[in-house]
């Protein structure tokens, strides 16, 4: 599946596997990933992954939508640099007008495409690679494209750019308009791809980028509160706010997203702190095991008895809630 | 899902097409339709030998012998299938009908279609054909048959006996006019009176009903249809003997009489003697079980009494035996889809909603109706049988199906005595109803049937649900508009004594409402007058028997005269000064209110200059003067809170929006401005009241439900707050470990640790991870002095 050994800062991948085998006496490395520790038995080196943000806004057409771009885009920077701690140099945003003060260039085909070769040429095996696209879509199959300043960009086209990081986890989010049949052009092992609609017929005005992005940028979305944000909590948020949204005003909803890789989509999370303190590393494995320990009682509930299984249920939250305050105690972030 | 079947008009190819409900349409126009083709089988043509056999299937189908009926019809079809005459397709037709399953009924169809072809001239195919259609609830099929009669036989009484069932199907057009032109072209035409004497009873005219149906006797002693809309009436006035002389007449005619019976049933549930109609329906059910208006009757007011699953089963047979009845297609495909709806049991009520609605509304919902309950049953020394069955629908097609078969009703509640029935909020655009309103309104009815054993007329009925909405909550109940007001000025209302009529014959599209107003107007007036002790006796009066002069009469000691007269004089009294001002009795000269607010609204458009506001303010409150109950959203005291507003007087926003909201039970702008307001002025208590009456109009902002609770907190009404948290919970927030870690926090405030815990406990099972929820858990296991 490409699913890389390592999670790093920022986008992090956590298995039910993984955490399995911290329960087996994995030891703790020198750099601590909250609620990913298992990896750091196979990794040993704190940061080996870094998360990198691909943004294009395509053609706004409205400054409403220009608007809407902007914000979208302004969320998810914010939260990758502030929340997933990722180096300045791994964000680039391409928007209709190039912006060099802020560092936004122009989204042109020739442009996006340079910066897929120069992104290409930074990223290291196991890293994680964010691409947001917005904007209107037109097309159909392969010629799906996203509209953007001369010639349009393709499905085909980033088939083609994204070739080149096979040994990279991609997050591949098409919140256009008529976004749909991008999936299974560039559905791929390791490569998660959600798009705003299901087909390229949707092409009425979407709500979804703007959700998807406040659930990559927010803590509501984080429904396991975690502390990270996987990408799958992030699209069951924005899918949920959408429908809500059209409820709201009583419209019929005219946009309907999809994942490409639900398994996928639930293992590779954004987020999370870190902590070089070996205190807090120990801790943070204890009460990891613990969660796991929920997470098997949880797996009995049906064949316990209610009394026993709450009993069991508290004894085993209670020293949760225990570690996380030794955690703090020790300056440590849960 | 279930396929309904239809009839293919083999000559046009149209397939038989869904009917859409007009208002009125439902049991009666079934009733209506499934006499035809008996009316019909007796003005054949002069009888051949082949007629006479068929003529013999269908007086033993008549008589309930549904067997022999078959065998008979059987012979016919075996022995004169085939035939090219057109006086034999016809019997073999007849012989099809008589057979009565869908393929027979279609066999029937290109039976009489082939007469038609063979001769022209022969009108019997087409108006067999046209009864056959309008028998399988294909209205329009039905009218291009009659009019193709009409066409060549501009005399034919019998089809436009055909029309006027058609627009009474409908409910369009002047079914009772176009019945009596039938009678005048064919003075002796049985059905006709019959049609007649069903239309009568139908608008509680009963003299007339009566007199028509004894006419129709009297042309035809065999007439079951006839004996039974006589029946029915005698049934309706209490006149036991001659009910007792119909019924014996009727058994004359079919041994077992089921036709008799389920007409009465039908009598019954017209005025809404839902328990009553079951009874009968059962009876003739029980005569007849292939009965399928029976089992259809019997069905569809089980279900209004709440026996679901009885009233499924009789609607399943009926409709195995007649796959061509949409009404009960529709009902059975709704009890399928109110298989994924919750259930909510709570104490005296059980509310049944779509799953993602049902416990939001519960939340509201039940402790209202609880407490209206008791308060009801102390104002009308009556207390509804309970459970009382609240069912809510999120498309209001459901509830339209729900409560007469078909889409298209256009009210938003019913109620069938305890069985109650509405949309749900969200069933409508926000602000076009209050649901809280809605559901007190027809539990009101739930009292007032009951206490009259479901004798109280519907306008009665009516005025005092109004009367109740008002009583209870700010600004629900209808309140007097320009429209009402100029309507009374212009004397365009109804006089009380013929309210009813404003309910069951609207003459236009406003009235309805008015009636509603003008009934619970009454109301009101009668307790003014007479003491809180009047309206309940007068459903005692109803339920003693007495008609709407004998209820004036007992318990007002007035004529029906002296009511209306006395109701004119107080409503002008009520309302002087906005009748004096706001309206005028010439319909060509507007009144000072109205030009006064065109002037103001004309004023403060976009771009109205700054110097112009005081004036325009001016000309508001000089409206506001001579209308000052006006509380719609187009009203001067609107226009003043706005403007107030914008200026920065809070305080003068504060007085004239509360004008609105007390007045104006859908005011969501105004209420959003008052909660604001409020909060802002330090008020919390009036500023959780204003966001209480937006939730009775739409409870689904979550934010609201938040913002209700911090306030609740703050004002240390830790109950309050619990609801809202679990308002806020039962809206599946996309942060809903979040929402349940705040509702366990609230219990926790009230002291229900137990509860605080539950909800802990579930949040964590599922985000073990989740700090400020093992912080809480750990402040309760400490509260609870569990070693730590």
């Amino acid at each position: 599946m490409g699913v890389p050994e390592v999670a790093g800062v920022g986008m992090r991948v956590t298995t039910r596997a993984t955490r399995f085998r911290t329960r087996t006496g994995a030891c703790v490395g020198a750099a601590v990933l909250a609620g990913v520790l298992a990896l750091t038995s196979h990794a040993g080196v704190a940061g080996a992954q870094a998360t990198h943000v691909f943004v294009v806004q395509g053609l706004s057409g409205d400054p409403k939508f220009r608007k809407q771009f902007d914000d979208a885009t302004a969320e998810v920077v914010g939260a990758a640099r502030k929340k997933w701690s990722v180096q300045n140099e791994n964000v680039v945003v391409f928007a209709e007008e190039a912006d060099a003060a802020r560092g936004i260039q122009r989204a042109s085909r020739e442009g996006i495409a340079e910066g897929f070769t120069a992104l290409s040429r930074r990223v290291k095996p196991g890293d994680m690679v964010l691409v947001l696209l917005m904007g209107h879509g037109s097309g159909e199959g392969p010629a799906s494209k996203v509209n953007i300043p001369g010639p349009d960009a393709t499905a085909a086209d980033f088939a083609t750019w994204l070739s080149g990081f096979s040994k990279q986890t991609v997050v591949f989010v098409n919140a256009a308009t008529g976004s749909g049949d991008f999936v299974p052009v560039l559905a791929a092992p390791g490569r998660i791809v959600v798009t705003a609609t299901k087909s390229a017929m949707e092409r009425n005005e979407s709500v979804f980028a703007t959700h998807f992005a406040k659930a990559l940028a927010g803590d509501e979305s984080d429904s396991d509160k975690d502390g990270r944000v996987s990408v799958m909590e992030a699209f069951r948020y924005a899918t949920g706010e959408t429908a809500r949204a059209y409820t709201s005003t009583s419209r019929l909803q005219t946009e309907h997203a999809q994942v490409s890789d639900s398994v996928l989509a639930r293992r590779v999370a954004f987020g999370g702190a870190t902590s070089n303190d070996p205190r807090v590393g120990a801790l943070i494995a204890e009460r990891q095991e613990l969660e796991a320990s929920v997470a098997a009682l949880r797996g009995k509930k049906a064949s316990m008895e209610t009394d026993a299984y709450e009993r069991e249920l508290e004894r085993l939250l209670i020293a949760i809630a225990e570690k996380t305050k030794a955690i703090r105690a020790v300056g440590g972030t849960p | 899902m279930r396929w309904i079947a239809g009839i293919i008009g083999t000559r046009r190819g149209v397939r038989a097409r869904t009917v859409q409900l007009v208002a009125g349409m439902g049991a009666a126009a079934i009733a209506s339709s499934a006499a035809t083709t008996a009316c019909a089988q007796e003005r054949a043509p002069a009888p051949s030998a082949a007629e006479g056999d068929v003529a013999n299937a269908e007086r033993l189908l008549a008589r309930g012998e549904r067997d022999a009926a078959r065998r008979a019809a059987a012979a016919v079809v075996s022995r004169l299938a085939g035939s090219s005459r057109a006086v034999d397709q016809i019997a073999v037709g007849r012989a099809y009908v008589v057979m009565g399953d869908a393929a027979s009924v279609r066999s029937a169809l290109s039976a009489f279609d082939a007469a038609t072809r063979t001769d022209p001239s022969n009108p019997e195919g087409e108006l067999r054909a046209g009864n056959l259609f309008l028998d399988k609830y294909n209205a329009p099929d039905a009218r291009v048959s009659f009019n193709a009669v009409l066409k060549a036989h501009p005399t034919n009484a019998r089809a436009v006996l055909g029309l006027a069932r058609v627009e009474d199907f409908e409910n369009k057009g002047n079914a009772l006019a176009t019945t009596q032109k039938a009678l005048t072209l064919d003075p002796a035409l049985v059905e006709a009176r019959v049609m007649l004497a069903r239309l009568f009873l139908e608008a509680e005219q009963y003299d007339s009903a009566a007199t028509h149906a004894r006419r129709a006797i009297a042309l035809d002693s065999t007439s079951l249809p006839a004996w039974s809309l006589l029946g029915a009436e005698a049934w309706l006035t209490g006149d036991s003997a001659a009910y007792n002389t119909a019924r014996a007449a009727a058994s004359r005619l079919q041994p077992r009489p089921s036709d008799f019976l389920v007409e009465i049933a039908d009598a019954a549930v017209r005025t809404r003697r839902y328990a009553e109609a079951v009874r009968l329906a059962s009876q003739a059910v029980a005569y007849d079980s292939q009965s399928v208006r029976a089992l259809g009757v019997l069905g569809t007011n089980q279900m209004r009494l709440g026996q679901t699953a009885e009233g499924q089963r009789a609607l399943d047979r009926a409709f195995a035996l007649d796959p061509f009845n949409l009404w009960h297609k529709n009902t059975l495909d709704l009890l399928d889809r109110m298989k994924t709806f919750k259930t909510v049991t709570q104490g005296r009520f059980v509310l049944v909603a779509p799953a993602d609605e049902a416990d939001l509304l519960a939340l509201y919902l039940v402790p209202m109706l609880d407490r209206a309950y008791d308060s009801l049953s102390v104002r009308y020394g009556f207390r509804a049988p309970t459970p009382v069955r609240l069912e809510l629908f999120s498309r209001h097609a459901d509830f339209s199906v729900r409560t007469v078969g078909l889409a298209g009703l256009g009210a938003l509640g019913v109620s069938f005595g305890s069985t109650l029935a509405m949309d749900t909020p969200s069933a409508r655009d926000r602000g076009a109803f209050n649901f809280g309103s809605t559901a007190l309104h027809e539990l009101t009815h739930a009292f007032t049937l009951g206490a009259s054993e479901h004798r109280v007329p519907r306008w009665m009925s009516e005025g005092m649900s109004v009367l109740e909405e008002r009583r209870y909550g700010q600004g629900w109940g209808a309140d007097a508009s320009l429209e009402y007001l100029t309507a009374f000025a212009r004397g365009q209302l109804r006089p009380i004594s013929q309210l009813n009529e404003g309910f069951l014959h609207p003459r236009h599209p406003e009235e309805t409402g008015f009636s509603y107003y003008e009934a619970s107007l009454f109301c009101e007036m009668v307790e003014q007058l007479k003491g809180a002790k009047a309206l309940p006796a007068m459903l005692v009066a109803y339920r003693d028997g007495l008609d709407t002069p004998g209820v004036f009469k007992r318990v007002l000691g007035m004529t029906p005269e002296q009511v209306d007269a006395q109701f004119e004089l107080w409503t002008r009294a009520k309302f002087a000064k906005p009748l004096a001002a706001a309206v005028t009795r010439d319909s060509t000269v507007v009144s000072d209110f109205v030009k006064t607010m065109r002037t103001a609204v004309a004023l403060s458009g976009e771009g109205a200059a700054p110097a112009n506001r005081d004036s325009i303010r001016a000309l508001f409150e000089r409206a506001l003067s001579m209308f000052p109950d006006y509380a719609g959203p187009d009203g001067p005291a609107w226009h003043l809170a706005r403007l107030a507003k914008e200026r920065g007087d809070n305080a003068g926003a504060l007085v004239n929006v509360s004008r609105v909201t007390l007045g104006d039970e859908t005011a969501w702008d105004a209420n959003v401005m008052e909660a604001e307001l409020r909060e802002a002025a330090g008020d919390d208590a009036g500023a959780i009241a204003a966001l209480q009456r937006l939730l009775w109009i739409s409870p689904y902002d979550v934010t609201l439900h938040r913002r209700m609770a911090t306030l609740a907190t703050k004002r240390n009404d830790h109950a309050l707050a619990v609801r809202e948290r679990r308002a806020v919970v039962a809206t599946n927030p996309a942060d809903l470990a979040d929402a349940r870690y705040e509702l366990a926090r609230a219990l926790a405030a009230t002291g229900d640790v137990t509860g605080a815990r539950r909800e802990l406990l579930a949040v964590l099972e599922q985000a073990p991870s989740f700090e400020k929820a093992q912080a809480l858990l750990l402040e309760l296991r400490a509260r609870a002095g569990a070693p730590r």
